[in-house]
Order: C-alpha cells, then structure tokens, then sequence
C-alpha cells in the first residue's frame, strides 16, 4: 500500500508541483535553501524518466557514471538508504530530495564529496544495523515477499558485510552455497548474520552456544565450519 | 567399726583380703586344664557372686554410710572390679581365656557341637563386668577374628561355588552367627557380627557375584531362578549400594536383550510375534520382580525405563502394536472371556505408555481401525471400545475423539441403510443390495482416490442412495470411496457349480465385467474400470494368480501382472467351500514408501502442535529464553510424543517470520512474545 501510493505522487507531477511550492513556499524565508532545492529538484529531472516522474535504473546507471562510481558500489545502497528509497532501482522525487537534502549536495560533484562521509555515517555500529535490514528490505521487489534466494542473499551479504568482515562473510557464503536446506533467507536469519558477525569469536567459534536463541541456520553453519575444521 | 571411725581400716582390709583370695583363685582357675578352664572359671564366678552377695549384706551400713561420704567403690562393684583386675585381666587367664573362647567359636562354626551354656555364663560374667570388659576382652577380638574367617572362607566358596550356592552358604552363616548371639552372646553384637559377615561374604564379592560366569544374576533372570533371586535380594539389600548393583546388572540386561530383540531383522518380519515377545519378557520381569524383588518400586521403575528406552529404538514399534491390536481383535480374541480381553488389552497399553510416539500410534490404529470397521472383521464391539475407553483415559479426549467418531459413523450408516431400504421397498427387485458406510471426511484416514466405473447395476442403486441422502441430509457432499467397500457376488461356474464370492469393490468391478466377455486384456479392463495401476494389479493378482481362488485365468501364467496380459473366465474353476473369500494381496505391514509416506504425515501434524504450545507457553510467559521454551514445549507435547529440539526451534523460527514471536534485541536467549 505504501509503495503504490508513494509511486503515485511520483506519477502525478502537479500533486508534486504544488507540493514543491508549498515547500517554497514554507521556506521562503531563507533564499539559499530554496535555491539548493530547486537544484536538487533540477539534478533529479536530469535523471528521471519523462513518463513515470521517476529515476529509474537507467537513469541510476548514468547518475552513477556521473559520480563514478559503479551501479552494483554498496554507496549506492548506502545512498538508497539515506533516500530511503523503497523500490529497487527506483527513485521518487521525494526520496531524491531527502537523500540529497540530508547529504546538504545539489550537484553531482558535492555528492560525489558527500560519499566517503556518508560510509563513515552507515558505518558507525548505532546506523550499521539499520542499514543492513534495510539492505534486506530493499531487495523485496515482489509484494508480500518476504525472503530473498540464496543467491542474492549472498551477494548483498558480500556487498554489505564483506568490506568489515571479510573472513566470516566468506565462510558463510560458502555455506549457503553448499546447503541444501534452505533456497531461501528471511530478515530474522539475515539479521543474525550480522549478530553473529558481531558477537562471535573468528574462526574459533568458541563462544558460540547452539543453546541460545540462533536460527537453525547458524547452528548448522557452526556444526559445519567444525566438520571443515577437523 | 565404722561407728568407731575404723570404717578406713575395715575398707582397705576388705580390698586386701578379696585381693588375696582372688589371687588364691586365679592359682587355682590357672591349674584347670584344657577343657576345664572355662568350667572353673564359671564355678569360681559362681562362688565369688555367692560370696560377694554375703559380704555386702554383713558390710551393708558401711556401704550406706562410709561408702558414699568417702567416695568409695561401693562393696558389689568394688568385688566385680577386684574380679576384673585380679582374674580377667591376670596375665595368665586373659588371653587364655579369650583363646579359649574364640576357639570355642571356631570349632562350633566348623561344626563341633560346644556347651553354649557355659558359653553363655561366661560371656554373661563379662558383661556383668561392665559392658566395656565385654567389649574389650571379647567382642572386639572375636570381630576380628570372625572378619578373617569369613574372609578366607568367602574366598574359598568363591572359588568352588557358583553363584546360588555361594548365595545359599551365606545366608546360612548370616542366619547361624544371629543364632549365636541369641544363645551365648550380647544383644547388642548381633548388629556388629553381623555387618561383619554381611561385608566379608556379600559386599565384598558383589561385583563377582553378579558376574559370575554361567550363574551370575543375568543366569538367574533368564532361567527365572525364583529362589536364589529372592536371596540375592535379601542379602545385597544388607549392604549399601547392594540393591543398586543388582538393579544396575538387571537394567543392562534388559537393555541388551531388548535392543536384541527390537533390532532383529527376523523379528521384525511378524510384528505380531514381536508385540508378543514384548509382552512375555515384561511378564516374565514383573513376575520375578513381584516374587524374587520383593515387588521394589525401584525395581519396577528400573524395568519400566529399560522397556520405555529400546521401545522407541525401534521406530516401527507403534505400527507393531497397533497390528497387535488389529490382530487380537481380528481374530485374536474368539471364544476368549470378557476379562481375558481386558487383560490383553491392558498389557498392550502398558507398552503403549512407554511409546514416546504416540501419536503415531494414533495413526496406524486410525487406519487399522478402519480397515476392520468397514470390512467388519471387528470380533467384539465391546473390546473395540473398551481398547479406545483405555486410550482415553490415557491420553485424553483428544486423542480419541476421531476414533469415536468412526464408530458413530458405523452407527448412523447403519441407520441410514435401515431407512433407505423402507423407502425404497417397492422399487428393490432382484437388483444388488447396497450396503453404505457414510463416513465424516476428517474422521476416517482416506485417501483422495479417483473413483472407479461402477458396474451399471450397481450405479443405479448408489444413485438411488445418494438421492435418498441428500434427500434427508441437504447441503451434504457424498463422495464413493471405491477402495475401501466389498462385495458379495454370486457365480456359476463350469461344472454348474455355484459360489458365493467375497471380493473388494475393484474386484467385483473387474469381475462383472467378465458377466459379458469371456476374455479381456489387461489394457481393456483398465480401460473399462478406471482403477489405478497399482491397485489393478493387485486385484488381477488375487484374482487370477492365488491358487484355490483363481476365478479368472491369465496368460501368459506368471506370477506378475503385465500390461499385455489377457484375461479369462475360468469355468474350471473348483472349491471345497460355496462362500469363497478373495483376500486382495495387501501387505499387511507398511511397505518402506508408505512407512515413509506415514512418517511425513505425522510430521506435518506436529508441527501445529508444536507451533500451538510454543504459543501458549508464551502468550502466558510474554517472555522466555529457548531452553525453557524447548523444556516446556517438550512436557507439554510428550504425552503425545517427543519432540525435537532442532524441530521446535524450527516453528520458533517460522513463528518469528509470522511475527508472532521476536528475538529480544538486547540478550541472545530471549524471545517476546508478540501479542
């Protein structure tokens, strides 16, 4: 419900129109601000397809290119969530005028500065984690899904967890590759994967308790890096 | 004299003159030889108490007065410890004395007779010494002989002896030395002697008698050795840890048979003779441990967990019982009396306790109930019900209430074929008679089945059925379960001969089709039946291929059906008996894919029930770590059966993703419940 109707004031440019005017309007008082947003509005029209008002993957592909940095960089993601954007490969206007308003960038070379603050932003341990179930959220294209395949459970565990603990992201890749168990991960598997990154010792596993409350998915994850072990 | 304060004098003069005597005396026991020692000294103690006795009564008023205000030894005592130190303890009689003694002991334990009188007399002397003398010059030493006699002659017995006459020389040495001290000894060593004995000949062999080669405590439970059971018993239940030594060689035991027994592949082909082997070794086990064990509750709880423990090694062990059951009440049970039933029964219930998978039980007698129902092979109505009145007793309403409803079922058909066939008076010609079980979906274990063609007679009285019900049932759905019913056909064969034949819906399918073709190829039947593959060919195969009942003729004659078969009528065809029984080849026992199948079905039922106690126990806790869940979950379920920790903690998680439950953000143990 919420995504169709934020597609909705995507869609309909006057809705948008006059709530950018009441915006103007709002913040009359100081001149800069609405000057930044009139860019940011501009960059966002640069990108957005005519027909649905969106920017739509093609139009993060040359975004990206713009900033150079590659479509599948986990700072577009980092990106996506400060916009909060809620449709994979697709971004409102009002998502582009969050995410770019909180980065305080209104062209494409102060985005491009904005990057490396905004990793140290995602990366601080109080936003990682918000971060990462939104990396999960984000890649729910269909409605009322709620897991993602194994396949592209790995490559965002790569994209996302990789760059901070590469050893344990690697492992446990390999794992969900050689399982037959599960096709599938849902959020609370995914977000223990990041607990568990966390909180448990690397490779030695030693504080690890398959009493406590892990999934399934982790005991037999140990269970197995111990069979590898010995 | 004590008047005239000389009471001093007259004191030590007293001391001094028994002194004297008493030395005089001890010359005198001294010089007794062998044998009559003790004989002296017994009459000299006689003597001395005689004159003892006098002399406190001339010397009483110093004994009132000097006695008490100078602190003396009164007379009495003061002549009992003159005794002591001057004869007992003199050099030359002590040890005599204590050697004449144990002697004596010694040869009356190797079988002499000894004069227990003068045994007693003297033993009695010591204690009237003061129980400390008694103590010291001869209960002591007399223990420590006794512990190295027994020591030495356990150890011989154990070297000669199986274990039941080691058992029956020790209670006899136990019973002798309680005898002892009755007729010569003090009370108060019987408790002593005793435990001497008890710890020399019993507790110290104790793991090589139960162990013992070809006559140990194994030996005597498989030969149900009664009496040297019953004295084991007896004698380890003297010394601690005996008991558990026996219970523990027992439990073992129990385990190894019974694993032996539930894991032999050739026991496993009658599951019939299985049950029944359970069964004797549970009742040859209660009978030893009511006769031999004294009927010990530890003993009972022992022989109930060993059972409950190789039960559930075997996970066909349910199956088997319910097949117990189906056949005690199949056939079984005929001519046998109302309590003798009970009796079976409730032994198959006492199994059925230690099943932890009771819920597949529930399963297989759901489907072997059925069976019997609706080809009323059932032998007694009474027993039937009685059996389901005892698993509800067991297991609670719930776990019969669909047993319960398939015999309503039963009921109402029976009632609804009644009203049927008076509406229907007129109309019923010479056409088949129909007989309809309406069975409530759900209660039943029916298989969806692709209905078969119904011979043209007989869809016309079932249509004439299904009008007449949904007539007085409306909003009802009847579905024809072709693969459950029977039929009884009449045929005249070759020779004129008639029989009545007592075949399956599919069979008589099959069979009426033969009413106007003498040969049909396989492909035509299937063609015209509609009957699955695998049945088909099941009821061609008890058609055509068991002998005494082959109605139909095959070519090519095989054992196996094959698509390109053909089919005949066989007019030759010959029985003893005018109502012939075609049985369809059934397995009996589940095949692997149906055991399989049956195992995923019972999996897939206990995941609701797991699910629904997970959610009770926290809709009431709001909060709790996985280990209680996982504990709670498990007493809650187990009275239907054990569930896995790695299952529930799966439902704990598909109840996480239907976000009925949330993993605590802070500790790792924790789930919440959300409401």
């Amino acid at each position: 419900m919420r995504r169709s109707s934020t597609r909705k004031t995507g869609s309909a440019e006057k809705v948008n129109a006059s709530s950018g005017s009441s915006d103007l309007f709002r913040s009359a008082t100081s001149k800069a601000v609405s000057k930044e947003l009139e860019r940011i509005d501009h960059l966002f029209q640069a990108y957005a397809d005519g027909s649905s008002g969106m920017i739509d993957p093609e139009g993060i592909e040359s975004f990206c290119s713009d900033v150079e940095v590659d479509h599948t960089d986990v700072r577009i993601l980092m990106l996506a969530w400060k916009m909060k954007a809620e449709k994979q490969g697709y971004f409102t206007l009002e998502e582009w005028r969050r995410g770019l308003k909180a980065l305080r960038a209104d062209s494409v070379s102060k985005i491009k500065k904005a990057l490396p603050e905004l990793v140290k932003e995602v990366t601080r341990p109080s936003n990682f984690s918000d971060f990462y179930s939104y990396a999960f959220r984000y890649c729910l294209t269909e409605d009322k899904q709620k897991c993602i395949d194994i396949e592209s459970a790995c490559e965002l565990l790569d994209l996302v967890l990789g760059f901070q603990f590469r050893p344990q992201v690697n492992k446990l890749i390999e794992y969900l590759k050689y399982q037959h168990d599960y096709k599938v991960i849902n959020l609370d598997q995914w977000m223990s994967f990041l607990r568990f990154c966390n909180e448990i010792n690397f490779p030695s596993l030693d504080n690890y308790d398959s009493n406590l409350a892990w999934p399934l998915i982790l005991d037999n994850f140990v269970e197995w890096m111990h069979g590898v072990q010995s | 004299m004590v008047l005239h304060k000389y009471g001093e004098k007259l004191y030590s003069g007293l001391v001094t003159t028994m002194t004297w005597h008493l030395k005089e005396i001890a010359k005198s026991i001294e010089a007794a030889q062998g044998g009559l020692f003790l004989e002296e000294l017994n009459r000299k103690w006689g003597d001395h108490n005689k004159a003892l006795q006098m002399i406190r009564d001339i010397l009483m008023y110093m004994d009132r007065t000097f006695v008490p205000s100078n602190r003396k030894t009164p007379v009495h005592e003061l002549g009992l410890n003159l005794w002591r130190d001057n004869i007992i303890h003199s050099h030359k009689i002590q040890t005599r004395l204590l050697d004449t003694l144990l002697d004596l002991i010694h040869r009356e334990r190797t079988g002499e007779v000894i004069n227990r009188g003068l045994m007693r007399n003297i033993t009695k002397m010591l204690m009237d010494l003061g129980s400390s003398v008694y103590q010291e010059d001869f209960e002591r030493p007399f223990l420590e002989v006794s512990a190295s006699f027994y020591s030495g002659e356990s150890q011989q017995f154990i070297e000669c002896c199986d274990c039941g006459d080691y058992l029956k020389k020790a209670e006899r040495r136990l019973n002798e030395e309680m005898e002892r001290v009755s007729h010569y000894l003090d009370a108060k060593s019987e408790a002593k002697i005793t435990s001497v004995v008890e710890k020399e000949m019993i507790a110290n062999h104790m793991q090589r008698l139960v162990h013992m080669e070809n006559s140990g405590l194994v030996n005597m439970l498989v030969d149900d050795k009664y009496e040297d059971l019953s004295r084991m018993y007896n004698l380890f239940r003297r010394v601690p840890e005996g008991l558990s030594t026996i219970r523990d060689v027992m439990t073992s035991h129990l385990r190894e048979t019974g694993k032996q027994l539930v894991s032999d592949p050739e026991r496993l082909r009658d599951p019939v003779d299985f049950v029944q082997r359970l069964l004797d070794m549970k009742d040859k086990h209660d009978k030893i441990i009511s006769i031999a064990f004294n009927n010990d509750k530890t003993f009972q709880n022992a022989l109930n967990s060993s059972f409950e423990y190789f039960i559930n090694l075997n996970n066909r062990s349910p199956e088997f019982i319910s097949l117990y059951v189906d056949d005690k009440l199949r056939k079984g049970l005929k001519g046998v009396t109302e309590e003798d039933v009970e009796v079976v029964l409730d032994k198959v219930m006492m199994l059925f306790r230690y099943l932890q998978e009771k819920d597949v039980f529930e399963k297989y007698y759901k489907q072997h109930l059925a069976k019997r129902l609706l080809s009323g092979k059932t032998v007694s109505d009474d027993a039937e019900r009685s059996m389901i009145v005892k698993l509800k007793t067991e297991c609670g309403y719930q776990f019969t209430s669909k047993l319960e409803g398939m015999f309503t079922d039963m009921r109402t058909s029976q009632d609804t074929m009644q009203g049927f066939y008076a509406s229907q008076y007129s109309e019923t010609g010479d056409g088949p008679t129909l007989a309809v079980q309406v069975l409530t979906t759900g209660s039943w274990p029916t298989q969806p089945s692709a209905p078969c063609n119904l011979p043209a007679e007989i869809l016309g009285v079932c249509e004439k059925f299904r009008a007449y019900y949904l007539g007085t049932h409306t909003g009802r759905r009847l579905t024809w379960q072709t693969n459950m019913g029977t039929a009884d056909i009449k045929a005249t064969f070759g020779k004129g001969q008639k029989h009545e034949l007592n075949v399956s819906t599919y069979q008589m399918c099959v069979l009426m089709l033969f009413n106007s073709a003498d040969r049909l190829s396989y492909k035509e039947i299937e063609q015209a039946t509609e009957i699955p593959a695998a049945d088909l060919k099941r009821c061609l195969q008890s058609l055509a291929c068991v002998k005494g009942k082959n109605v139909l003729r095959k070519e090519p004659m095989s054992k196996d059906i094959a698509e390109d078969d053909a089919f005949y009528f066989n007019d030759k065809f010959t029985s003893k008996f005018i109502k012939v029984k075609i049985g369809t080849v059934v397995a009996q026992k589940e095949s692997e894919p149906e055991k399989h199948e049956t195992r995923q079905r019972v999996e897939e039922d206990r995941k609701p029930q797991i699910e629904a106690a997970i959610v009770r126990i926290m809709k009431s806790r709001r909060v709790l770590d996985h280990n209680s869940i996982v504990t709670e979950v498990t007493t809650q379920l187990q009275s239907r059966f054990l569930p896995n920790p790695v299952v529930i903690k799966k439902r704990i998680e598909s109840l996480i993703e239907r976000e009925f439950l949330e993993r605590d953000k802070a500790d790792r143990k924790l789930y919440r419940y959300l409401a």
